[in-house]
């Protein structure tokens, strides 16, 4: 009996349906205080008075802070470019000024009010294009003195916060050879995460440490920024995670930790707690970055790509969080999942009087694949060839060598996935049910599976059920409270509900890279079953002494030890682990895993902080479309779905990362959009015009799980959840174009931009 | 306390709270922090994520868009209120059991919605579902479960 690629009921599920969960938004301490801070109303400015005298004399209030308050220390993911409070210049509406912890959240919030702050503002550096030239005002003066957080300094300049660029030879030649140049921009918006559960932390300061409570993606991450921040080491911060409603990337750096943290030390030891509203969230979140991809492709008649030129042009945003890093993805997806010749790359990531960009699920990917696909559809349409068999001429196959010098292996899945949308929808049929103002879309692309490090010890109970002990969490996917839950009983060969995971503590767990990149199932699942195998071993060598057999001739299933081959002849587990503390002590076992980066050709590109994706997935998606004439609106009538999973662990885990993903795809292509005006501040401030998609907006996702079990992966497991949200913008836009007759290139697309290109 | 706290009295899932509250407290407000049931979640306090749907004397309410004391007297159902002691009941359970919430933090919302949805329409489309659901934001599911899970619970309350 196995519970592998079974349904099985997840673990938090009782506790979130009857309202027991405790999210970070909820937790609270004993003696707790609250905290409120004041933010930066522009984008660009000097601080010419900052009062904080009114507020100390407010009722309640226990501390105000500012930056003279705050060790004078850099902190940053990649680079050191942030402060914790901005003290003379101001970067981004939003950005912190100070903090005040009072008796209550209105106290706290009235205090903040009180403070005389005056700010002379300046130009803000808000359109890409000029923030690159070279009389453009500098974000960062002072950008040369900044340092990386770890590593060699990587290629940056002025207000270009990181480059990534590769040139190899013969793109120059083949353009001059072309049959023909297809020449295409596409501009892809921000797009705001907007989980539903706004960020929070408590902070306590205690026998001079820092504990920070909070619902977060990467815990471990929050302990390196704070402890930067604050001007510790990182072994001074606790963080202590919580049930999280929702991050998809946003959650995976820190927040106001450090403000509640450095506000209890303030305040003299009391835990202090801060919550953003939901306009603080939208302002200040780490969105995913706008875009502009231009792409040339310089084809033969037949279509052969003969070169290509992709340019990225991407917002970082007033600081640079994770992006720097992501920079090289361009290179990874610059012929997206298609043959092609050299190929000249060029990826720019660059600095702006905008809120910080940061990670979104399928970061960076989401809008090269848009820009890909869109232009694969464009030179289709000039060469009069049919979309979907121009994509299967040019697709990769295995053994595919990539623009980086990685080798795909398996990218021959991608035609399995290709066969499996046809035999669920016909490309042919879904030609002929095509009419007037309804479209079809197609593309495809590949992705990685996060290859950070993860940890985990797994106890048997000595009534036979298991605790495991890991910093990895589960951020709503299933990943922890399904997944790793049913690798420990699967291994140990107990029920999925004796196996009790931990909540994430930086003090009690081994190191975790966070939930981010699909990488829980695959990389702390694996650190799991590596530790099972240890408590297994343990568990035969007691168990053989019990039952006069020898440890190899045992095997552990259904809760006992038993010989193989006499099933009759067993001993309960549960009496195996009491036994145990009595002759070798308690049995457990622990387990750490990394994937290794796949080779790759370090000399493809200067600036390739990403050098190349492990563990890759492969995904083919389909769109079909209606679009409203008069109102403009466009409706997705069937979204398909074929993807390479490794091995379906859990397959409500599995289709629920790929309906979400894709349902996030969906805002993106067409609702959602984080406007940035011309002063540098967002026009959405609230959910109210920030429009999410809603159930009406979502059909349910018709989905193909292509299994090739991963040898590394736990029970064959690779990554899931990023993978979806790829490819949604891409074969939407397709798909309207196609519905319309025109192309539309930018994102979302709007009832407002379908009706112009209508009418155009 | 300042000196216009009003007093207010509500009866949430069968319990009288009894208490004193500033006027412009919400009533979202007042049942987590005063009462302590924290199971209605706050996404926006602007009326727009309906993850603090609550029962205000039968009718579905975001808790966000009402003041306490404008509940004085009522009648209040909060996702505490659904299970029967230990016992879920049967839309709790169809949510669990069709992965009908990932982060779960819109789940209470969506339950109480559902609840009054069902009282209405005991047999109900998947499109009725849907635009039953379609005030409250899930961001996690991408709602197919969500409608999977108040279908199969119709069809559970049906028998």
């Amino acid at each position: 009996m196995t519970v592998i690629g079974e349904r099985v009921p997840r673990a938090d599920g009782q506790a979130k349906v009857s309202g027991e969960a405790v999210y970070g938004v909820d937790h609270e301490e004993p003696g707790m205080i609250w905290g409120a801070l004041l933010r930066s109303p522009v984008s660009s400015g000097t601080i010419t008075r900052l009062d904080t005298a009114p507020a100390l004399a407010m009722p309640g209030v226990h501390a105000v802070i500012t930056a003279a308050d705050a060790p004078d220390a850099y902190a940053g993911w990649v680079l050191r470019d942030q402060r914790l409070f901005a003290s003379d210049r101001v970067r981004y509406e939003g950005q912190p000024i100070a903090a005040v912890a009072a008796e209550t959240l209105a106290q706290a919030r009235a205090a903040a009010a009180a403070i005389v702050l005056d700010v002379e503002a300046l130009p803000a550096v808000v359109d890409l294009e000029q923030a690159m030239t070279p009389d453009s005002p500098l974000v960062h003066p002072d950008w040369e003195s900044y340092v990386p957080a770890a590593g060699p300094d990587f290629p940056r300049h002025g207000n270009v916060a990181a480059e990534c660029i590769a040139d190899p030879p013969g793109v120059d030649e083949a353009f001059a050879r072309a049959y023909r140049v297809i020449t295409d921009e596409f501009v892809a918006q921000r797009q705001y995460q907007a989980y539903i559960e706004p960020k929070s932390a408590v902070g306590i300061f205690r026998g001079g440490r820092y504990t920070v409570h909070t619902a977060h993606q990467f815990p471990f991450n929050v302990r390196d920024r704070v402890a930067q921040f604050l001007d510790v080491r990182p072994s001074a911060v606790r963080v202590v995670g919580h049930t999280i409603g929702g991050g998809f990337g946003a959650k995976l750096d820190a927040g106001l930790e450090p403000y509640a943290a450095l506000l209890s030390r303030a305040a003299g030891g009391l835990p202090v707690k801060l919550v953003n509203t939901r306009t603080e969230d939208l302002l200040t979140c780490p969105s995913r970055e706008g875009a502009i991809t231009r792409i040339r492709s310089a084809v033969a008649a037949d279509g052969t790509i003969l070169a290509r030129e992709l340019e990225v042009i991407a917002d970082n945003g007033a600081c640079s969080g994770e992006m720097p890093w992501l920079a090289a993805i361009a290179l990874h997806c610059a012929r997206g999942v298609y043959q092609g010749g050299p190929t000249r790359v060029t990826a720019r990531l660059v600095y702006t009087n905008t809120a910080p960009t940061g990670a979104f699920r399928g970061v960076n990917g989401t809008y090269l694949y848009h820009a890909v696909e869109r232009h694969m559809d464009h030179i289709a349409a000039e060469l009069t060839l049919d979309r979907r068999d121009y994509r299967l001429r040019l697709l990769f196959g295995d053994g595919e060598e990539l623009l980086n010098g990685q080798v795909l292996h398996e990218a021959g899945i991608l035609r399995q996935g290709f066969d499996a949308l046809e035999a669920l929808a016909p490309w042919a049929d879904l030609e002929a049910g095509r009419r007037p103002y309804r479209g079809i879309g197609i593309g495809a692309a590949w992705w990685l599976t996060n290859p950070g490090p993860g940890s985990a010890v797994v106890s048997l109970r000595e009534d036979g059920t298991a605790a495991v002990v890991t910093a990895a969490n589960d951020n709503g996917s299933g990943a922890v409270s399904i997944g790793v839950t049913q690798i420990v009983a699967e291994r140990l060969g107990i029920p999925p509900e004796d196996v009790f995971v931990t909540l994430p503590d930086t003090d009690i767990a081994g190191y975790d890279g966070g939930s981010q990149g699909s990488r829980t199932t695959r990389a702390v699942g694996k650190a799991a079953l590596i530790a099972a195998d240890e408590v297994v071993e343990k568990i035969k060598a007691v168990a053989a002494g019990l039952l006069e057999a020898a440890p190899d001739d045992l095997e552990v299933a259904e809760g006992s030890v038993r010989v193989k081959g006499a099933p009759g002849t067993r001993v309960p587990i549960a009496m195996v682990a009491s036994t145990a503390l009595n002759t070798v002590g308690p049995l457990q076992g622990t387990g750490s895993f990394v994937t290794p980066f796949p080779d790759f050709n370090p000399s493809c590109a200067s600036g390739l902080l990403f050098p190349s994706f492990p563990t890759p997935t492969y995904h083919v998606h389909i769109a079909e479309v209606e679009v409203d004439p008069v109102t403009g609106t466009v409706r997705v009538l069937r979204y398909l779905v074929a993807q390479e999973v490794g091995r379906v662990i859990s397959p409500d885990g599995t289709y629920g990362q790929v309906s979400g993903a894709v349902a996030q795809g969906i805002g993106y292509a067409l609702h959602e959009s984080l406007r940035i005006g011309e002063d540098g501040r967002y026009r959405e401030r609230t959910l109210e015009s920030y429009r999410l998609p809603l159930a009406v907006d979502i059909p349910r996702v018709e989905f193909v799980a292509l299994e090739h079990p991963d040898p590394d992966g736990p029970y064959g497991a690779k990554g899931v959840a990023e993978g979806p949200v790829l490819l949604p913008a891409a074969v939407i836009a397709n798909a309207v174009c196609d519905a319309i007759g025109r192309p539309l290139n930018s994102i979302p697309i709007t009832p407002e931009e379908v009706l112009a290109a209508i009418q155009s | 306390m300042s000196d216009d706290s009003q007093a207010v009295s509500v009866t949430i899932n069968g319990h009288l709270y009894s208490g004193t509250c500033e006027p412009r407290l919400t009533l979202a407000d007042f049942i987590r922090h005063e009462c302590g049931l924290t199971g209605t979640h706050l996404g926006c306090e602007h009326g727009v994520c309906g993850a603090c749907t609550i029962i205000v004397d039968g009718r579905s309410t975001r808790a966000c868009l009402m003041l306490a004391v404008q509940a004085d007297g009522s009648e209040i159902t909060t996702v505490e209120g659904l299970a029967n002691g230990a016992e879920l009941n049967p839309l709790q359970e169809a949510f669990w059991n069709n992965h009908g919430l990932q982060c779960g933090f819109c789940t209470p919302g969506m339950l109480m919605c559902a609840t009054e949805f069902l009282e209405g329409n005991p047999e109900p489309t998947a499109d009725e579902v849907r635009e039953c659901i379609s005030g409250n934001l899930c961001r996690c599911t991408g709602y197919a479960s969500i409608v999977a899970s108040v279908l199969s619970a119709a069809e559970e309350l049906r028998r």
